[in-house]
């Protein structure tokens, strides 16, 4: 972070409280964020302050109210340098760079000029989940950058007693016309920093646009290629000392006995879990017996509490009772057009089919992990968050300090993929600061990572389909058995309908006249939370194999099928022919060969991919490549888009493959990537990415790469194979890793 | 104390067990933090360094086992830690997505640098970069 940042400084009592219009119109028409005012306001030096009051879906989910306060920061250097504070984080999405992009395109400055950094947070909540930071962003950013350019132009007009009118910004020098006279942004900013923002800043006219759309060089990468990324694993402070923790291995058990501190160990007792500390991480991860194929020589013996309700927690049981509530369980309908059971009984033919989801873990590459200074007074927190806002509350109800006194480093992140929205590791790790009063760093353990994560949920799906005599789709019956990570965090009521739940499984783009989605809450205890893509995972899966399901009972190609049944949506129409185009859907297969295709929209985006494999058997396959094409409205940079598609197609076909988590006796069955396979290097297919561009607002793209490759693959296997996988994963026997 | 050499600096370090894997020496004795911990079992391949030129999983090599042979980590991939063929590329064609794996993947494109395709890499990248990783190497070994 420069030196010349003092973002303590307290907030000017002058407040701007603008509505942008036109930026307000626009925002209400993308989906998600409401209306909201743009509320800045400048400082000395010059700082524009403003607040992104944009909440991710999580957020909202949580009851979080949406921030008003200043949250984000303009920064102008007396070199002209630009530096862009807010409060959201990197975690590979290149979100960061994306929205720098953004103001760099308002202040028509080289690109070369600027730099994104994470702002410490004030009384505020930016979640990154739900694909959200550019969805939620992108207008209040460009209108600060907007704004910031407007104040320096007036600022020299007022310099040389000159309109407006005839000044111009560009290149960080702000000219005027007439006389060629010019200024740099760092001479004008001392006298900008004195000005009112105004009230509606003028955007820059598509047709002049010259960075968003660029396929720019992120910000991040070039410290990711030498070691000099800081992750919160990296975090050394002076006088730190290292934590290790192991959690009871059956969930809802507790420490029931401490061990003495000995040989350099202080033990922390963290209810269900237990926390060693040590002069070094490796020492703390063998005093508990993990971190290594050795465990560093078996560690501690510890003696847990166990209760008896761990017994319940039992895939086996799971499975059954998730069939009971297919068959009986209470519903609540998500969704009800027409009368489905009406016109299911005059169907000319029906199929129906049920699919079943496992739970599943992050695994993201860098295990959880946060390092604390506490004082009486201060508490100083860095940690790889994706809820920098909570931490601070986190933090807050344990120590009693008031939010003030907490100050939030946001490191970046070695993947969050949901996890890191969560608070566990970060209330474990102020917790063992209090105890041991020293400044600390906890690391998780790789086998605490799988063994106490909070896992995508398990699913019962159901679909019953019932067809005219042309094939069209008169009735639709699908219903969803799943626990509810938002009613398990009690955000909303036991049973009620959880919308994360049903996503991509309500208001599907096909024509069909007839239709109901019911969800029947399952109340297993495993811990659940939020995984890339979350409800559209699996009901995309189960969409769009029984869609495939149809056409092959029809006796349609699938393709051909699903344009059949989108002749009225252009937007998916266009999305399916550029992925069917791309992935060669008519041209001649080699022998052995077979190709699947699928479609979901998600977090506003719209993804199609087309799947080729070879060599299928019934215990596994070959990928051999994916092409995908994706409508996300505007595009701010398109390499981070094909980036994320790539990503997303690598982690969906990572966990159809191979991915599951089953428990018994409370206990997962995975500790560490050797039973926790991914895709490497050996097992990639070729993808290949189209960006249909266009210029409405821009939606999501972490996330929603993932929801369509699952489905295409299993049509593709079907295709092959004749074997339709209902149960996932694929290839539950071959899920294991070894070393090289 | 012992001695080691890592990207040709000489460190004399305290180590509280001989069979401490070189990792954490590495990473929280010796203070270099690019090499990375994922596993700990010799899977992910995080923690690769090189070994008198090898890669090796460092996570599960003892400290003891280091001594006296040259330790590469990727700090010492060079001076500037951008100008190694191995580095442009990955910045020119945006490899990192979270970062994390790069450390470990730049590593064991080094091995065999110049040359190969990184089809024998078998670390894993959750963030799914393998492509890229692979047209970098490729492009690297032309630069
Ligand atoms: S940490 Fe060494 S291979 Fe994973
Ligand atoms: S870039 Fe994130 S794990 Fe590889």
């Amino acid at each position: 972070m420069p030196a010349e940042l003092v973002l303590e400084e307290p907030v000017s009592t002058v407040t701007e409280i603008a509505e942008n219009e036109a930026a307000s119109e626009t925002l209400q028409t993308s989906s998600g964020p409401s209306r909201r005012a743009f509320i800045a306001t400048a400082t000395g030096g010059f700082m524009l302050q403003f607040c992104l009051p944009g909440l991710s879906r999580v957020a909202q989910a949580a009851g979080t109210v949406a921030p008003t306060q200043f949250n984000s920061y303009i920064q102008i250097g007396a070199d002209s340098s630009i530096t862009v504070l807010f409060g959201g984080c990197e975690l590979g999405q290149g979100s960061m760079s994306g929205l720098a992009q953004l103001v760099a395109e308002e202040l028509i400055v080289a690109w070369s000029k600027v730099k994104s950094v994470s702002a410490p947070p004030s009384a505020i909540s930016y979640i990154t989940g739900g694909s959200s930071a550019i969805r939620t962003n992108y207008l209040p950013l460009r209108t600060a950058g907007a704004a910031v350019r407007m104040m320096l132009i007036q600022a020299a007009a007022n310099t040389w007693g000159v309109p407006v009118s005839e000044c111009m910004a560009s290149n960080g020098i702000v000219t005027h016309t007439p006389t060629k006279r010019t200024l740099t942004y760092g001479a004008l900013a001392p006298a900008a920093a004195k000005l009112t923002p105004p009230t509606n800043p003028t955007l820059i006219a598509d047709s002049n646009l010259k960075l968003i759309g660029k396929p720019l060089a992120r910000l991040d990468i070039p410290n990711k290629v030498n070691g000099r990324a800081i992750y919160g694993i990296d975090v050394r402070i002076p006088n730190m000392v290292y934590a290790a923790v192991k959690h009871c291995p059956s969930l809802g058990g507790t420490l029931a006995s401490m061990p003495a501190n000995a040989n350099g160990i202080t033990w922390v007792n963290l209810g269900n879990a237990i926390a060693a500390v040590a002069s070094n991480t490796y020492s703390a991860m063998a005093a508990i017996g993990e971190g290594g194929d050795n465990g560093g020589g078996g560690g501690a013996n510890f003696n847990w509490h166990i209760p008896a309700s761990a017994a319940q927690v039992n895939s086996t049981l799971y499975a059954a009772q998730a069939a009971t509530l297919m068959a009986s369980g209470k519903p609540v309908n998500a969704e009800l057009i027409g009368n489905p059971a009406a016109a299911m009984k005059t169907a000319a033919s029906t199929l129906t089919a049920t699919y079943s989801f496992p739970y599943l873990a992050h695994a993201c590459m860098e295990v959880l992990n946060c390092t604390v200074n506490l004082t009486s007074t201060t508490c100083e927190i860095w940690a790889p968050t994706q809820a920098s806002g909570w931490v601070q509350a986190t933090a807050s109800a344990i120590t009693g300090l008031p939010l003030t006194a907490i100050t939030v480093h946001t490191t970046l992140l070695g993947g969050g993929l949901g996890r890191k929205i969560e608070q566990d590791y970060i209330a474990q790790a102020v917790t063992i600061a209090k105890t041991i009063k020293k400044p600390v760093k906890l690391t998780w353990p790789r086998e605490e990572d799988f063994g106490r994560d909070q896992y995508r949920p398990m699913v019962l799906a159901r679909v019953q389909g019932g067809l005219d005599a042309k094939h069209n789709i008169v009735a639709w019956e699908n219903r969803i058995v799943t626990p509810s990570i938002l009613a398990q965090r009690g955000w909303i009521a036991a049973g009620a309908e959880d919308g994360q739940a049903t996503e991509a499984a309500t208001g599907l783009p096909y024509a069909m006249l007839n239709r109901s989605v019911d969800f029947v809450a399952h109340p297993a205890t495993v811990p659940i939370g939020f995984w890339r893509s979350v409800g559209c995972s699996f009901n995309t899966y189960v969409i769009e194999s029984f869609i495939d399901e149809l056409a092959h009972q029809a006796g349609i190609d699938p393709y051909t099928y699903r344009r059949t049944l989108l002749a009225n949506n252009p937007r998916f129409l266009a999305v399916l022919d550029a992925a069917a185009q791309l992935g060669g859907w008519t041209t001649a297969l080699p022998a052995g060969h077979a190709r699947g295709i699928a479609i979901s929209e998600a977090f506003g985006t719209v993804v199609a991919e087309v799947v080729e494999i070879s060599g299928a058997t019934a215990t596994g396959l070959k990928v051999v490549s994916v092409a995908c094409a994706v409508d996300c409205g505007r595009v701010i940079n398109p390499d981070s888009v094909t980036a994320q598609m790539q990503g997303g197609i690598v982690h969906g076909l990572s966990s159809v493959l191979w991915g599951h988590i089953t428990f018994t006796n409370g206990t997962a069955s995975v500790r560490n990537f050797n039973n926790y396979r991914l895709v490497r290097m050996a097992d990639m297919p070729v993808i290949k990415v189209k960006i249909l561009s266009n210029t409405n607002a821009p939606t999501g793209a972490g996330e929603p790469g993932v929801p369509p490759l699952g489905p295409a693959l299993a049509n593709a296997y079907f295709r092959a194979t004749g074997i339709r996988v209902r149960n996932l994963p694929f290839f539950p026997a071959a899920s294991t890793m070894s070393d090289g | 104390m012992t001695t080691l050499n890592i990207n040709g600096v000489v460190h004399n370090v305290t180590v509280p067990d001989p069979n401490m894997p070189l990792l954490w020496v590495i990473r929280d004795i010796v203070g270099l933090t690019g090499t990375k911990y994922g596993c700990g079992i010799e899977v992910c391949g995080a923690c690769t360094v090189l070994i008198d030129g090898s890669a090796e999983r460092s996570c599960n090599m003892s400290v003891s086992e280091a001594v006296g042979r040259k330790i590469t980590t990727i700090e010492g991939v060079s001076a500037d830690g951008v100008s190694h063929p191995l580095q442009k590329a990955w910045i020119q064609l945006q490899v990192p997505q979270c970062g994390y794996c790069q450390s470990g993947m730049i590593m064991a494109a080094l091995e065999n640098f110049p040359g190969g395709d990184g089809s024998g890499i078998s670390n894993v990248c959750v963030c799914g970069t393998y492509q890229r990783i692979k047209a970098a190497i490729v492009l690297a070994n032309t630069l």
